[in-house]
């Protein structure tokens, strides 16, 4: 009677099995003719799962922008396995916590790299980070793709470090010399930047540009990552009677804004770091009037190319997503291309280190490439403040 | 011109000093009057600053509501921490609460990331930009109403635990809980009562912070508890006027040191003060050695 019981049930569950796979080959093949647009390529056969780890800052003074990275990357993965997966292959991210601590991240990193099934990794949100993982990827030969690593110093640290942001050698110099310089037409100028290696390193490069638009740099002030209060900083700003105020940050932007204008003082203002982002007008308000902000993206929900992707990131994370959430967008899509494109052969952490150095991706804010260090190359916007929202001053391509 | 520049670095770092003092106001009230130890501190300022920010939304740029729903909601996470971190270790080592607290704080401050959202919530124009002018000296509306409030806050403190009945029963408690029991006063809900004020006081400097700063975040009362604790160390940790006094005076130092070298150099200045004081003067602004008020 029991045996029978038994017999009875497997022969059931084996037919639902079968049933299940029948209408599983069906759907994919169907999602295969549609996605003709996306990185996915579908064989009608699943070949398995690659697993993706992700390390990003989901707390901490950068929380916002790591949780973004987990939204993005799952947006894309989804897309991509919806698709049919990358070259019939799966992805399955495994995301952990840094915090944006250098510490952490490399003990994340190193966890990952132990894990024999994570075939490369994403992150992590800041270059020091990034900076302190590179020598664990490149004795473990596992590619570190980072979203947002801008430092130009990152990349050529290891042939398996590479990064989607674009370089603060290509863009900070671009800032100097073709907005402030030509764009804004300002004579003499206030800087004041972030001690970070980020912070640094971009404020090199802007007073090179700065220097050959023959722009004064009357100030040139730094401050801590966790600083609040700015007024002593805008103070020794405001003595110099710079025309404009150069801003070299990502979170503390709206408060330093908020800062300068409540003092009293109206400089012209300009921005690198935070990107055109929602949250910016919210916090600033009025104050953010007539800012000019520079960018490789400008995500919307009215622009029918971000539509899709700012409405999916919206459902997860309650707010607008920035360019940091659709650069880690673009390094699943860009993994997956890899993997694509590596075809027949076996999807090894080497084959897609290989594969991602040619890989070039065509995405919702331009085309998305390397450099020979494995740097991002990208092209970048001017936009302006107006009315409490923002306009684009000067579309890609002026210099 | 330069003299410009030095009056306003002066004024920035009187205001900075106020908000540093309006911080130690509760941590000296907590740690120095009712004897206990906290590092739950600067997340009692978030919270404050939270209620506020959704008073503001709720009803309008209201600042009495906004003031009350900030000084009610940090007493309610008072009498939390009190049952939690402090009733059941009253007589254990001082230690055991002080971890509690620390595992308090980040419970708090996360939980807070996912309730509130990890990212700044604005305050914009809850008091309008106004700036007066004294010659040379520049002065906006919102550091007059955080300076008023601390002076006025410190003062009522001090007339509090110095000249009421109540004071005194707070103060002699932590001085000797059995002698105090002894004499009639209820420990456990004076000292729970002592530190609801002192986390009260935290809640209203938080949302005066969010208004000055004009945004809030989870994270927002971590850096600023340090040095409210080094301000009501400064005060001998006993005095809540001489914290207040502590802050004022490292807000001035930290920002005239940073007026002849760089804003990265404003924690150098600050604790570099501390640790120099203490060497020399180890009680801070107090005088005697050990002094209870």
């Amino acid at each position: 009677m029991k045996k029978n019981f038994v017999k009875k049930v497997t022969a059931v569950l084996l037919a639902g099995t079968m049933v299940a796979s029948l209408v599983a080959c069906g759907s994919t093949s169907e999602s295969g003719n549609s996605a003709t647009e996306t990185t996915a390529v579908v064989d009608g056969t699943s070949k398995g799962t690659i697993k993706l780890g992700l390390v990003a800052p989901l707390t901490g003074v950068h929380a916002e922008y790591g949780q973004g990275f987990q939204a993005a990357t799952k947006i894309a993965a989804d897309e991509i396995n919806a698709a049919g997966g990358a070259n019939g292959y799966q992805l399955e991210i495994e995301v952990k916590d840094s915090a944006a601590d250098p510490k952490t991240s490399a003990d994340i990193v190193t966890q990952f790299c132990e894990d024999k099934d994570i075939k490369a990794i994403i992150g992590d949100f800041t270059s020091s980070a990034c900076m302190a993982d590179a020598p664990i990827v490149d004795q473990y030969q596992t590619v570190l793709l980072s979203p947002t690593a801008s430092n130009p110093d990152y990349a050529p640290m290891s042939e398996y470090c590479f990064s989607v942001m674009y370089n603060q050698s290509n863009m900070a110099p671009w800032v100097g010399k073709s907005v402030i310089g030509k764009y804004m037409g300002v004579k003499s100028v206030a800087v004041m930047y972030l001690n970070t290696d980020w912070g640094i390193s971009t404020n090199e490069y802007l007073l090179k540009g700065l220097e050959e638009a023959g722009v004064e740099v009357l100030a040139d002030e730094t401050y801590e990552e966790n600083e609040t209060d700015f007024s002593s900083v805008i103070a020794k700003l405001k003595a110099s009677n710079a025309e404009a105020v150069c801003i070299l940050d990502q979170g503390n932007v709206p408060t330093i804004i908020n800062q300068i204008k409540s003092s009293g003082w109206n400089p012209l203002l300009v921005t690198q770091g935070p990107g055109a982002s929602q949250q910016l007008l919210n916090l600033c308000g009025e104050n953010a009037e007539d800012l000019i902000i520079t960018d490789s993206s400008y995500i919307t929900e009215d622009n029918p190319a971000t539509k899709d992707f700012y409405q999916k990131f919206y459902a997860i994370n309650q707010c607008a997503p920035t360019d940091h959430s659709l650069c880690a967008y673009n390094t699943v899509q860009m993994l997956a291309k890899a993997i694509v494109s590596i075809g027949d052969g076996e999807v090894t952490r080497e084959s897609i280190k290989d594969a991602l150095k040619t890989t070039s991706y065509d995405g919702m804010a331009g085309t998305v490439q390397f450099d020979e260090n494995g740097g991002g190359v990208r092209q970048f916007l001017i936009l302006g403040v107006e009315d409490g929202k923002y306009v684009v001053k000067e579309d890609y391509g002026f210099e | 011109m330069l003299s410009q520049y030095i009056i306003s670095q002066v004024v920035n770092g009187l205001c900075q000093g106020f908000i540093y003092a309006l911080i130690a106001l509760g941590f000296a009230v907590i740690v120095g009057i009712v004897g206990l130890a906290t590092f739950t501190h600067g997340e009692i300022i978030m919270i404050g600053a939270y209620a506020s920010y959704y008073i503001f939304l709720a009803c309008g740029h209201n600042l009495i509501l906004g003031l009350l729903a900030s000084f009610s909601a940090s007493w309610i996470v008072g009498i939390i921490i009190y049952k939690l971190c402090y009733e059941r270790f009253l007589e254990a080592p001082e230690h055991i609460s002080l971890i509690c607290t620390i595992g308090f704080s980040m419970l708090l401050k996360n939980l807070a990331q996912i309730v509130f959202g990890a990212e700044k919530k604005p305050m914009l124009n809850v008091i309008e930009n106004q700036i007066y002018k004294f010659g040379p000296v520049e002065i906006s509306k919102v550091q007059f109403v955080i300076m008023g409030t601390v002076i006025v806050l410190s003062t009522t403190m001090m007339i509090i635990f110095n000249k009421t009945k109540w004071g005194i029963a707070l103060r002699s408690v932590s001085q000797n809980r059995e002698a105090a029991a002894l004499v009639g006063i209820n420990v456990k809900q004076t000292s729970m009562i002592g530190n609801c004020i002192g986390c009260a006081m935290a809640g209203v400097a938080g949302m005066l912070i969010g208004i000055y700063y004009q945004s809030i975040s989870p994270t927002m009362g971590a850096t600023l508890s340090m040095k409210a604790f080094s301000a009501a160390t400064l005060g001998g940790l006993t005095s809540v006027p001489l914290s207040s006094l502590g802050g004022v005076v490292l807000g001035l130092i930290e920002n005239l040191g940073i007026s002849i070298s760089t804003a990265s150099f404003r924690d150098v200045f600050s604790f570099g003060f501390l640790i120099i004081m203490l060497i020399f003067k180890p009680t801070g602004f107090v005088k005697r050695k050990g002094a209870r008020p």
